[in-house]
């Protein structure tokens, strides 16, 4: 009986989508003949056996993600009977799935069991786990090929199993090696690149980034602020603020002019339960902070930012976009977000098309503050304008609620009073 | 958690910080999964805080002030004092240093670390508790267990921090204690026994069997057990703990051997070696399809994969022998095959280490255990007074034994000696390497050097030497 396994093709590839299989169960096959085609994230590569024989089992259906190195075909060599269940069925993980057996109650626990099972795993390994004769390298090897080491006669002194005898063993055909079934030939050719691995936040970004644009048909909706009164009034308590230790920012009173634009468009601040198939809307009023840290982009939250004071969302914000950069924040304060903003205006750009970050159903990306030309009453006069832009789902809301809920968050922003009487 | 959180996940979530656990981690990572270490306490493990690192810092000094008080032939007079809390506090600073070390580590290398416990809920769940009591389910494509193991206690002598205390607690006493009863005559018992009476404390050990460091070669042990009689300490062989009393501010501990006669024995301390016992309970592993032997430790296979499929374990947790090297190399192995690299834990051999007075370092199989399995060997001893170097030292105490078949293929190597720990890395080399005698007697080492001894043996082996 021979086990063909799928091999490390290289370009480090781990697993790929079992497609299609090319052979069934009792075919008699050739050498070199194809069994299965595999699809990685770079082709779909047809893996052959080395050895020809009857098909005794598959392992997995079309549709199964196989890991590289699990077995994909058990093969009767000529000769052999095929006997049923002649040998325990090692599935690799991938293809794991609950068998319940007929003998087995399925409401009874799994005890540990006292009594000495000859099946695996032992319970420790021996402490030579292999008297092998053979180096770290060629044991390696040997695993990588799937070759079990301890059925190989070394031709090394003293009965040294050396690279070659397992090579030979496996008679590794120049086409089918791990070069050959990678379609990515390209000539290697030294560039001046860098290649840097994508893990961690960066990783968690980009996979949670796609869920979102490919899940929540996105909108984007523009429009901007005059927010002179707003700069005036800024300008007046920033003394203020700074002697009681706060930086005044601009953020924290988009943020409580969100709050008040949110409680008056209740849609704004929901979120979408597909598997009910309902609308949450949510009374309380938690605003991410998307935070620009060295590691990536991170979003801590105000939590009832609706029941602080200005001045209090400006430290608070200060305070956990500092914990956001040092690292130190705590997990509940990166959690609990029921509407988020983007301040982008603080590093440049005009316009942006921001994401939504879920479970919101809406984004609200902040711009740069700047003088414009704008007519009032047939006159050109220079004001401070403020960009805005709104990505929402299109599934929960329309084009017209997220213009009524942007003018409600213009106004606020145009006249700080009525933000004040809002508020109160 | 960040931009886009849906639920909280990751690739590999790592349980335990100690060695097995923060290597599997940064493996883990640098092999492009995304991972989450999860600690108890402080990353490091048994080995920073209450194993190697602080017991190594503390026996080198117990050694630097013997070594200055005990000049031997050389012709050095002086005297020394010292102070043990200024002895203590420079191993806190070390202890320090390390744990810094492993977290810039974990930092550099994106491990992302969170200090909690954590539970199974199901074989791709668990729920993380914070040190506030918050808690926070995560999902995990694989786990790795790393949480090692704990001081067994004794029937009879159950461990109350004042008088019967573990070695974690003996290595953190921040006076020298005059006497000190030890019950066991493992590698711990020896260890710190040693470094007290080293310090000036009246060592006493108990030990049930006739022997010291029952799993080693006789001929090894018995160097060091020589070296303990001229240090003072006192061994009751074949000898048990009968009870104890606390008298005028002194334990009182009552043995008695196998023909019921009874001795009592006073100290300030009574420290109780006798082996650990694994962290796998309060886990949750019930919730998974993790199996455990009959002592609790977690059943793994040759890649450190346990009975359930998405779950490794690794270090002490699953199994001994108990020493970091092991769980070291296991936390690789676990996080390799978790990103789909052929490796497994396939060593030959794993050495050991113990620092007693003279140290002994041993690797592979030893004669006795060689002849047992009905192999034919032979063997070959080096004793260090043949040795120019251990001459220059004056510490001719101990010897090399090489253990190999008839053909001559290494089977063990056995150092009994000054330095017997920086010389075994030699012959796990080449026991790894699959080496015959040959290749180590025909192997240059620098003279004069200590290792020179382990070619010599080869020789001897060979029966061509020179030097004896």
């Amino acid at each position: 009986m021979v086990d063909i396994k799928f091999p490390d093709v290289g370009e480090g590839i781990t697993e790929g989508t079992l497609v299609k299989w090319l052979v069934k169960i009792g075919d008699e096959i050739k050498a070199d003949q194809a069994v299965a085609e595999i699809e990685t994230d770079k082709a779909i590569v047809e893996i052959p056996t080395p050895k020809g024989g009857k098909v005794s089992k598959l392992f997995g259906k079309e549709g199964d993600i196989v890991k590289v190195g699990s077995t994909l075909v058990s093969l009767a060599l000529p000769g052999e009977e095929i006997k049923e269940e002649a040998r325990p069925e090692v599935k690799p993980p991938a293809m794991q799935r609950v068998e319940v057996k007929p003998e087995v109650k399925p409401e009874v626990r799994p005890e540990v069991k006292t009594e000495a099972k000859p099946e695996k795993p032992p319970e420790f390994p021996p402490e030579m786990p292999s008297r092998v004769l053979a180096t770290p390298a060629t044991r390696r090897l040997a695993r990588e090929l799937g070759v079990d080491i301890s059925d190989v006669v070394g031709s090394g002194p003293g009965g040294r199993v050396i690279d070659d005898d397992i090579k030979k063993l496996k008679e590794v055909k120049p086409e089918i090696t791990p070069e050959a079934l990678s379609t990515a030939a390209i000539p290697e050719i030294k560039l001046a690149e860098e290649r840097i691995p994508i893990k961690g936040i960066r990783k968690t970004i980009g996979e949670r980034m796609v869920k979102s644009l490919f899940t929540a048909p996105h909108v984007v909706s523009m429009d901007e602020a005059d927010v002179t009164e707003l700069v005036v009034l800024r300008e007046k308590e920033k003394k203020a603020a700074e002697e009681r230790g706060v930086k005044l920012t601009y953020l924290a009173f988009i943020v409580k002019a969100a709050t008040v634009a949110l409680k008056q468009h209740p849609y704004l601040n929901s979120s979408l339960d597909p598997q009910k198939n309902e609308i949450v809307l949510k009374h309380y009023y938690n605003i991410g902070i998307a935070v620009d840290t060295p590691e990536g982009l991170m979003v801590p939250v105000i939590k009832n930012a609706d029941r602080k004071s200005i001045m209090e969302i400006a430290k608070e914000t200060e305070e956990l976009a500092e914990e956001a950069r040092t690292r130190k924040i705590k997990l509940s304060d990166l959690k609990g977000n029921t509407f988020t903003i983007t301040n982008i205006g603080s590093i440049g750009g005009l316009f942006s098309t921001p994401i939504i970050n879920p479970p919101d159903v809406a984004i609200l990306g902040v711009h740069r503050i700047r003088d414009m030309p704008i007519a009032i009453n047939g006159e050109v006069k220079i004001r401070k304008i403020l960009p805005l832009v709104l990505s929402f789902d299109h599934r929960v809301l329309d084009g017209a609620q997220a213009a009524r809920f942007m003018n409600t968050l213009i106004e606020h922003l145009k006249d700080p009073d009525l933000l004040l009487v809002d508020v109160m | 958690m960040v931009m886009g959180d849906i639920e909280t996940g990751c690739d590999v979530l790592v349980i335990g910080g100690g060695p097995g656990g923060y290597t599997a981690a940064i493996r883990a990572s640098q092999l492009g999964k995304d991972v989450v270490l999860v600690e108890k306490y402080d990353l490091g493990g048994t080995c920073v805080y209450r194993g190697c690192i602080p017991s190594k810092t503390l026996i080198h000094a117990a050694n630097f002030i013997y070594d200055i008080r005990n000049p031997g032939n050389i012709g050095i007079k002086g005297s020394v004092e010292f102070d043990y809390k200024k002895i203590q506090q420079w191993r806190f600073e070390v202890v320090k240093k390390l744990k810094s070390g492993v977290m810039s580590m974990c930092r550099k290398y994106g491990v992302q670390i969170i200090k909690g416990e954590v539970s199974f809920e199901s074989p791709g769940k668990a729920r993380i508790t914070l040190p506030d009591g918050t808690n926070s389910t995560y999902k995990f494509e694989n786990a790795i267990i790393a949480t090692g193991s704990r001081p067994q206690d004794f029937s009879g002598l159950p461990f109350d921090g004042k008088f019967v205390i573990n070695s974690n607690e003996a290595l953190g006493l921040m006076k020298v204690p005059e006497d000190m009863v030890i019950t066991g005559a493992g590698y711990i018992g020896i260890e710190l026994g040693t470094m007290f009476a080293k310090l000036g404390t009246k060592v006493s050990i108990v030990q049930r069997s006739s022997r010291i460091l029952n799993k080693f070669d006789r001929e090894v042990v018995e160097v060091v057990t020589q070296k303990m009689k001229k240090l003072g300490i006192e061994i009751y062989y074949n000898t048990r703990p009968q009870g104890l009393q606390v008298e005028n501010n002194k334990a009182v501990i009552t043995i008695s051997d196998d023909k019921g006669k009874e001795i009592k024995l006073k100290a300030d301390k009574i420290l109780v070696a006798v082996g650990v016992k694994p962290n796998t309970d309060n886990m949750g592993l019930e919730n998974t399809k993790v199996e455990l032997s009959g002592s609790g430790f977690i059943k793994v296979d040759e890649k450190r994969q346990t009975t359930d499929p998405k779950i490794y374990a690794v270090g002490d947790a699953a199994g001994p022998p108990f020493l970091a090297h092991k769980a070291l190399r296991e936390g690789k192995v676990a996080a390799e095959v978790i990103a789909g690299m052929p490796s497994a834990f396939d060593n030959r051999a794993i050495p050991e280490a113990i620092f007693s007075d003279p140290e002994i370092a041993t690797v592979g199989m030893d004669e006795e255990s060689a002849r047992k399995s009905g192999l034919e060997i032979k063997t070959g001893k080096f004793p260090f007074r043949a040795s120019g170097s251990a001459l220059t030292m004056d510490r001719t105490d101990g010897f090399v034994k090489v253990v190999a078949k008839t053909n001559g293929e290494i089977l063990g190597i056995h150092i009994v000696g000054a330095n017997a720990s920086m010389l075994i890395s030699e012959a796990s080399h080449s026991i790894e390497m699959a080496a015959f005698l040959e290749d180590l007697a025909g192997t240059l080492h620098p003279h004069p050097t200590l290792p020179e001894a382990l070619a010599e043996a080869a020789e001897v082996a060979l029966g061509k030497v020179i030097h004896i």
